[in-house]
């Protein structure tokens, strides 16, 4: 009884929606998080009878054949590229991201990874640091007497004394796009690393060659869509409902067959 | 042997077929471009001796599929494509060039147009489609012409096969009949097409199977019971 197996392939397809779903739903209030989908598609088809066979001498051919099915597989869980709502928070150090691209920073390692997430703070050595504590990769130090930063919407980061009016430029933060921003791979906490699929990192000045721009005082919200999340996981345990259907009924047709000896 | 046995188990062997099909069917409900089966069952005569009449037999004759258009559903993703209507996309797989109607593609770190399993999607041209790596914007018009920050860049190709097509692995078609650029095909961009799948209808059919392979075994119990009464009074003579 193949439908068995095929039900039990439909209804671990449907399990990992809902586990996508579940992570998309919890994360609803990270920043600057992108929902993910699952996508599916079906497995190898068993041919019973190949479509073109040919059933006489003079040549006529089987139009359709006998192709079974065997069931489902994720295809792919891939990160939906979508703009956060921005949330002003007022804070000197939040920034947001308003378009593409996402800031690079340090991991201890000394490798690079890549957040969007720009709720940063400075460190003990005056470094702009994420929540995490790792700094970002423009090696941007805030004097300790500085009375202000501003950061322009190009990445101009600029500190203000209280006994210059004019401030002091400090350095720049550069944005880093992909070619494929679904290739990365991430890490958690709001990070992601370069990986072959995703192309090296592009770094660029914001608001050049349609990279987005910073915005000081802001945060960007969750790309997570309730209503959405929720229909989906309406859909996904009808779903997953049906499949458990089919074995049900399979296995009444089994049992039919052992009740003949 | 009695032939009508025979004739049962032809009938059962199919509907277990068509149950595979059907739990196929309920498998990939919520997979994107998939097409769902139908079964279809032929009557077959089979001679049994020269004076006798010949039995008719019924069996599992072909697959057909349903191609009708699944529903739209609306993803926002610059690089979800929806064909509305008839045609198909082509991918560039190892065995050679196949029809999807799953869009859900992506760009590959080559900035090639890829699908969800890594094959290059191609143009109307039929060479692959490889975007700019500064691309920011993409917008994709309903005739498939893509514009990358504003500037034309190729035309994502949709396509109508000349034959019949098979079912391959991948939410692909294999089209041994060829296949040719469909002009007025129109593109959704930021949607993606459901499976064409109806719930209702295959839950349906599943308790029609069911209930005909019930009914097949009581036929196939109810001859079993028959021939061990004749067995039985033939021993007691």
């Amino acid at each position: 009884m193949k439908s068995l197996q095929i039900a039990a392939t439909g209804m671990a397809a449907q399990q990992t929606r809902v586990d996508v779903i579940s992570n998309n739903i919890a994360n609803m209030s990270t920043a600057a998080y992108r929902p993910r989908t699952a996508e599916f598609s079906d497995l190898a088809y068993q041919q019973v009878v190949t479509p073109g066979t040919i059933t006489s001498q003079t040549g006529t051919v089987v139009p359709a054949g006998i192709q079974i099915g065997t069931g489902v597989r994720s295809s792919t869980v891939s990160m939906e590229i979508v703009q956060g709502a921005l949330r002003q928070t007022g804070a000197e150090l939040d920034l947001a991201i308003d378009g593409a691209g996402f800031l690079e920073v340090t991991l201890p390692s000394g490798e690079s990874a890549y957040t969007r997430d720009g709720k940063l703070s400075r460190n003990p050595e005056g470094q702009l640091v994420t929540m995490d504590g790792f700094p970002l990769a423009d090696g941007i130090v805030i004097p300790p007497d500085a009375r202000r930063v501003s950061i322009s919407r190009d990445g101009e980061v600029v500190a203000y004394f209280s006994d210059d009016a004019a401030g002091q430029p400090i350095g720049n933060i550069q944005l880093v796009r992909f070619v494929n921003e679904k290739g990365l791979e991430a890490l958690g906490d709001n990070l992601f690393r370069e990986t072959q699929a995703s192309g090296t990192p592009n770094r660029l000045t914001p608001e050049t060659e349609g990279t987005g721009s910073i915005r000081q005082g802001f945060l960007e919200d969750s790309g997570v869509d309730v209503v959405k999340e929720i229909s989906d996981l309406i859909e996904a345990q009808r779903g997953y409902e049906l499949n458990s259907k089919v074995i049900s009924a399979s296995d009444e047709m089994l049992a039919a067959t052992t009740r003949l000896r | 042997m009695s032939q009508a046995v025979y004739a049962m188990l032809s009938r059962q062997q199919g509907l277990v077929h068509e149950m595979q099909s059907v739990a196929n069917n309920i498998a990939n409900a919520s997979t994107s471009g998939y097409k769902s089966d139908r079964a279809l069952f032929v009557e077959y005569l089979v001679g049994t001796g020269a004076e006798n009449p010949s039995l008719s037999m019924g069996g599992l004759g072909a697959h057909t599929f349903d191609l009708s258009a699944g529903g739209l559903e609306s993803t926002g993703g610059p690089l979800d494509l929806a064909v509305n209507g008839e045609g198909y996309f082509a991918v560039q797989s190892l065995e050679g060039q196949r029809l999807t109607r799953a869009g859900h593609f992506q760009l590959s770190s080559d900035g090639l147009l890829i699908t969800a399993d890594g094959l290059p999607v191609l143009s109307a041209g039929g060479g692959p489609i490889i975007f700019p790596p500064d691309a920011a914007s993409i917008s994709i018009g309903a005739d498939g012409s893509i514009s990358v920050d504003g500037e034309p860049l190729e035309r994502i190709g949709v396509f109508r096969p000349a034959g019949d097509l098979l079912k391959e692995a991948g939410t692909l078609f294999s089209a041994p009949g060829g296949y040719a650029l469909a002009e007025e095909a129109t593109l959704v961009q930021g949607a993606l097409e459901q499976s064409n799948v109806v719930p209702v209808i295959e839950i349906a059919r599943m308790i029609d199977v069911q209930r005909a392979y019930d009914a097949g075994q009581s036929l196939l119990e109810a001859e079993d019971g028959r021939v061990s009464q004749i067995i039985n009074a033939l021993r007691e003579r």
